[in-house]
């Protein structure tokens, strides 16, 4: 779920679920909805990615728990979970969230040689 | 600085080294980090993306041919200072992956995760390739051991 607020003017311009809303800060009205579209506006803002680390034949189990505790400073548990579930689902999602982090956590995955793929979280 | 000995025969150590020699230098032509890049509409930042990757893994092949000039891994001995641990493990990872482009490229994955039953009947370089592959996990997975 997306749920961004700005101002321009009176109004409130929310975007919720994609859909552009309007709420008039004088009158107090209800949003109603100006856009069904995406916009460009809609890119700028912080639309979250999904960093997806995808299952290798090379890389050993105990190798992808210890990136995944020095890259997200996860507990054992946690690493062991998702490296499980790389190995055993092809692929898992280890974070979400603003697109320049999940860019560097992608770049110091593929630094460790972890097959790292960026998605957005639709 | 880290030491521990590998279980491995010296006899088959050194037969692989120069293996995993060649591997070496062979690492830097094969490894191609140009299709790394997310599939993210943004040239200057892909460019900027791949020279940093190329650049570190420079860093990385330093740390592992420390390592593979050390006169007492022959032996069994695996010597790492503190500083070099992380550079030599994806050093590692990346001689894994060359060599599974290269002397393994033949071989299916389940074939490798099941340990190649058919060995014997192998060709001489898939055979060698085969036990480099080993050796560099052993390695890795002894040096994850010892930070942990």
């Amino acid at each position: 779920m997306k749920i961004c607020i700005f101002t321009i003017g009176i109004y409130e311009i929310l975007i919720y679920k994609d859909k552009l809303m309007s709420f008039d800060l004088l009158n107090s009205t209800l949003a109603t909805p100006l856009l069904d579209e995406k916009t460009e506006l809609d890119e700028c803002l912080a639309t979250p990615w999904k960093v997806i680390v995808l299952n290798d034949p090379v890389n050993l189990m105990n190798y992808v728990v210890m990136v995944f505790k020095k890259v997200f400073g996860y507990n054992d548990t946690k690493a062991t979970k998702h490296m499980k579930e790389v190995h055993e689902q092809g692929k898992s999602v280890l974070w979400v969230g603003e697109r320049e982090q999940a860019e560097n956590y992608a770049y110091q995955l593929q630094r460790w040689r972890l097959q790292t793929i960026l998605e957005k979280d639709d | 600085m880290i030491e521990f000995s590998l279980e491995v025969e010296c006899r088959i150590i050194q037969a692989v080294l120069p293996e995993i020699g060649k591997l070496f230098a062979l690492s830097s032509k094969v490894e191609d980090f140009s299709d790394l890049f997310p599939d993210l509409d943004d040239p200057e930042l892909k460019e900027a993306w791949i020279e940093g990757l190329m650049e570190e893994a420079k860093v990385d092949r330093t740390a592992l041919a420390r390592l593979l000039k050390s006169p007492r891994l022959p032996y069994g001995r695996v010597e790492v200072e503190d500083d070099d641990v992380d550079d030599l493990l994806r050093g590692l990872t990346e001689i894994r992956f060359t060599i599974r482009k290269t002397s393994l490229k033949e071989v299916t994955d389940e074939e490798i995760e099941t340990g190649m039953s058919s060995l014997s009947s192998t060709k001489p370089e898939v055979r060698i390739g085969y036990f480099a592959y080993l050796l560099i996990a052993e390695i890795q997975e002894r040096l994850i051991e010892e930070i942990s």
